[in-house]
């Protein structure tokens, strides 16, 4: 190489490093004034900063109503989301991450409750607890309501296309024990609610499962796989729309949300009976604004809080307040509420620590089959 | 080229090294120390774990059941680095070759995709492939093309048209795997090519050797070390990837990097989970010494 | 034959050939179809990715209104920028220490380094996600030193994909050249900066793009060392899917597209285009 091309190539190396230096430092120093220009939260009457940090499912609250709760109580809130309730217990088992409030569902309030990880909430601060339904205070997930609040609850059931499904589906058997719809169905890939769904087909309860049961409803599974189409996780009422599949399990306010927009489906909680879900504001330990948590518990329990939040979502809400404030649409939907006698025959999911291992050991032994 | 001995020549060796070293020591070595404990370890309650020194873990992790997961996702992403390679390379070579002027767009473009989410990119494929996507519609209409000249002809028309089912399937996963990992092999081999004496090839050309055989005799052998590195960049994250399978697989397309995915979330069972990866690990491990016991003798331009 | 009569080229062209532009052709439009197909999405007036429904762009309004999506890929653009100027730095210099000498324990070294490219995402992040928070890594910065874990834990991965790169191009150099300029007087770091760097040029850039990609995409890692307020946009993407993907995420990766092109074009200007391609 002669002494020209030396200078070059030094010339052109070093300005490429440049290029890519100026052009990290812009991002970050435009970044940073974009950043520096929020204000820190001041401290507030409760003598917690005004920030709350909450963890959230996507696409699961009022359009404004962080935003209310800010200029009703000065407390900024973060929300941060997360796709299942296995994330969220992921990512809490080494400790928590730096969040003060969380939405698990029910069977993981019960795991959280049993590895300490949450806070007992102060009811005292929780004024409008009395619009919750008396059904939903004494649970058994948490009797006596000490370490969570409803949100919502939701019921698992089979969402449709009526103009490919000539006749309704009353049963699980058409999910779970049928070719009549070959490669157009989709059920879930969570291994505990598959099991128990078909403990239900069987006409057992879903907590009285045996490993023996297991490896009936096993063989059940293996011999149904070549007509399912896919294991999906929470994106059926996706395929459904597409028209990739003619059926899923889903949950009923999922479906409820796809009927708004597309005529053509309908949802029904099969004969057998189901599974009843529900998600829960908890504070976890560690949480550094428990005081604002509590704060905005409460406000969202508020009856025209609770309508906003309604309105965006649409899903089954515990909130008796909130739910007379509904149009009668949205109250007499029988995919939202389905019917007193349906429900009598759905459960909620105990979380058992010994079975759970057992489903997820069949499950891939299905999946890999 | 042979090597130094670091003795010889000591500051810069300590100037190369220490960074590297330093940086894959703390940040790399220690963190992964921990989950290898937990291999050894068993769940206490749902949180703890405690390190007892059992093998449980790995006896499970090598029943027929898992292993058998291993050597289909082996198989699979050794179809995809197949394929990446059969496309990429004439791709890799019409960018090496091209006019100084066409070069950085081509490599650029084939980067741009890849700076995309991959769940988006992932959907975005799926809407293509979809019952309803434009796969599926550009067929639909060929067909019902060929029906309509069918009956023009005054033949039978065709029968109604079946959506392909181009998604939920291995296929798909094969597809979208191919469509990730492209330009994680198209990179080192231009690199490797790019380095090449073209004067070699004309040479070859000139004494009568087709392009063909050229390709095979004096390209492949000299851009060896960057095919080896394409290889490895895709292979590797081929076996361990799980978005694709999970989003675009059928029942049928379970991965074992799904399956780890599984014992680390729902499962709830990191000892198990860290086996389980352990045992990926060693496989690959093997592999790559090999490679490296290889690479002390380079391939010379003779 | 007819077809290569049309257009004379010489031998070595082979970019000229009818056959190899088709060829780059097809495979352009394989990857770049979803892509469109994402692009024109953006535009649909339906909250669904399914059906055409009218064209608008009120969901880009929306995006540019949305904080959430902007804090997430300010992190995620901040996060590949570091983690690929420090792979870049600490890549190389493994690759050279690889190449150029040997030591003892020089085959486990090198199978260490190469360790975090097949040690499984989740694996690495539930290591990530156990060092951090048994060291007591704090977490209460201002941005960007929030993100430190992340950035982290992405030169980690990072950077053994540049050494690899930087290694196969490394293969081929002739140490003679070096040696020649040694003899004429170099000094070791300029031999290295003058001989060695222009050299390997190619796979710097190569290297440094992969890592970028690399960063920019990765979703496991970052999930699992993410604190509050440091989502970076494929997190933040995958906590969506249970919506499927609505236009406004169209709308903003159609953004984060342009974005990375014009960056890319501010690199090349500054660097030439030609120099960032040559070969010598």
């Amino acid at each position: 190489m002669d002494i020209n091309e030396f200078l070059k190539a030094a010339r052109g190396r070093r300005s490429l490093l440049q290029g890519l230096g100026v052009a990290a430092v812009g991002l970050t120093f435009t970044s940073t004034l974009a950043g520096c220009s929020g204000a820190a939260p001041e401290k507030l009457a409760n003598g917690e900063e005004g920030l709350l940090n909450l963890y959230n499912w996507d696409d699961y609250m009022g359009e404004t109503t962080l935003a209310d709760f800010k200029g009703a109580s000065g407390v900024e809130v973060k929300m941060d989301l997360f796709e299942n309730n296995d994330t969220l217990f992921a990512k809490f088992r080494a400790g928590n991450p730096g969040y003060d409030l969380i939405v698990p569902s029910n069977d993981f309030v019960e795991r959280m409750v049993q590895a300490d990880m949450l806070m007992p909430i102060d009811k005292a601060q929780i004024p409008n607890m009395k619009n919750i339904a008396p059904e939903f205070i004494d649970v058994d997930y948490d009797k006596g309501r000490e370490y969570s609040v409803p949100y919502t609850w939701l019921v698992l059931g089979i969402g449709y296309r009526k103009s490919k499904v000539p006749v309704a589906p009353d049963s699980w058997k058409v999910l779970f024990d049928s070719d009549q719809y070959k490669g157009r169905i989709a059920v879930l890939s969570e291994a505990g609610d598959m099991f128990r769904l078909y403990a239900k087909y069987m006409g057992k309860s879903v907590n009285a499962i045996t490993p023996a049961d297991i490896k009936t409803i096993e063989a059940m599974m293996t011999k149904q796989k070549p007509n399912i189409a896919k294991f999906h996780s929470d994106d059926g009422q996706d395929m459904l729309a597409k028209g990739e599949v003619d059926l899923v399990l889903e949950y009923n306010g999922d479906i409820a949300q796809l009927m708004s927009e597309d005529d053509d489906i309908a949802f029904a909680v099969p004969k057998e009976g189901s599974q009843l879900n529900s998600d829960n504001f908890c504070i976890p330990k560690g949480a550094k604004h428990p005081k604002n948590a509590h704060a905005f518990i409460n406000y969202i329990l508020d009856a025209d809080v609770g309508k906003k939040v309604t309105d965006t979502i649409l899903y089954p809400t515990p909130n008796m307040a909130a739910k007379a404030l509904m149009p009668a649409s949205y109250r007499d939907n029988p995919a939202i509420y389905p019917p007193a006698d349906v429900l009598a025959k759905c459960e909620y999911a105990k979380f058992n620590a010994d079975l759970q291992p057992l489903f997820e050991e069949a499950f891939t032994r299905i999946a890999a089959s | 080229m042979a090597e130094q001995d670091w003795k010889t020549s000591k500051r810069t060796f300590a100037t190369v090294s220490t960074g590297p070293l330093f940086w894959t020591l703390v940040f790399f070595l220690v963190p992964m120390a921990f989950v290898w404990f937990y291999s050894f370890g068993r769940n206490v309650g749902l949180t703890e774990i405690e390190i007892v020194g059992t093998l449980d873990n790995y006896k499970r992790a090598t029943e027929w059941l898992y292993l058998s997961i291993f050597l289909k996702s082996l198989a699979v992403a050794g179809l995809v680095t197949l394929i990446c390679l059969i496309i990429g390379f004439p791709v890799a070579m019409a960018i090496t070759f091209a006019s100084e002027k066409w070069r950085p767009w081509l490599l650029l473009g084939i980067m741009l995709p890849f700076w995309t989410n991959l769940l988006i990119r992932t959907y975005a494929l799926m809407i293509v492939l979809g019952q309803q996507g434009y796969v599926n519609q550009g067929l639909g209409a060929i067909w019902g093309g060929a029906s309509w000249f069918k009956t023009l002809v005054g033949l039978q028309p065709l029968d109604t048209w079946e959506p392909l089912p181009l998604l939920y399937n291995n296929f798909a996963v094969v597809l979208g795997l191919v469509y990730v990992h492209l330009p994680f092999m198209v990179l080192p081999l231009y690199s490797a090519l790019d380095r090449l004496d073209k004067s070699l090839i004309e040479a070859s050309l000139d004494l009568g050797a087709g392009h063909f055989r050229t390709l095979m005799k004096i390209v492949v052998p000299l851009a060896a070390p960057g095919i080896l590195a394409g290889v490895m960049i895709t292979l590797i994250p081929a076996l361990g990837a799980y978005l694709t399978p999970d989003l675009m697989g059928g029942t049928d397309s379970q991965m074992i990097a799904n399956v780890i995915e599984r014992q680390f979330k729902r499962a709830n069972d990191w000892p198990f989970g860290a086996a389980l990866s352990f045992l990926l690990i060693y496989a690959m491990f093997a592999l790559i010494a090999l490679q490296s016991l290889r690479r002390k003798t380079p391939v010379d331009a003779r | 034959m007819p077809l290569f009569t049309r257009t004379p080229h010489a031998p070595l062209e082979y970019s000229k050939t009818l056959w190899m532009r088709s060829w780059v052709t097809a495979v352009m439009l394989f990857l770049y179809m979803p892509l469109v197909v994402l692009m024109a999405f953006s535009f649909n007036d339906s909250k669904r990715n399914v059906v055409w429904r009218g064209f608008t762009t009120k969901y880009y309004a929306k995006a540019w209104e949305n904080d959430q999506l902007w804090g997430a890929m300010m992190n995620s653009l901040t996060i590949a920028a570091f983690a690929t100027i420090f792979s870049l730095i600490i890549g190389t210099l493994a690759a050279v220490m690889l190449w150029r000498f040997r030591f003892p324990l020089k085959g486990a070294v090198d199978g260490t380094i190469s360790l975090p490219i097949i040690v499984p995402e989740i694996c690495l992040g539930v290591a990530f996600l156990v060092f951090f928070s048994k060291v007591g890594w704090p977490t209460g910065f201002v941005w960007p030193f929030n993100l430190s874990a992340i950035i982290i834990a992405h030169i980690t991965f990072c950077f053994p994909f540049v050494a690899m790169v930087v290694r196969a191009r490394l293969a081929t150099f002739n140490r003679e050249q070096e040696e020649a300029a040694k003899d004429l007087g170099a000094g070791e770091w300029q031999a290295f900066r003058d001989v060695l760097i222009p050299h390997i040029k190619p796979a710097l850039i190569s290297g440094s793009l992969l890592a970028f990609t690399l960063s920019l995409d990765d979703f496991v890692i970052t999930f699992f060392t993410s604190t509050p307020g440091t989502d970076t946009f494929p997190v933040l993407v995958y906590s969506l899917v249970k919506r499927g993907i609505t236009p406004d995420i169209n709308a903003a990766s159609t953004i984060l597209i342009l974005l990375t092109v014009v960056l890319t074009a501010v690199a090349l200007k500054l660097q030439g285009v030609k120099s960032i391609a040559g070969s010598h």
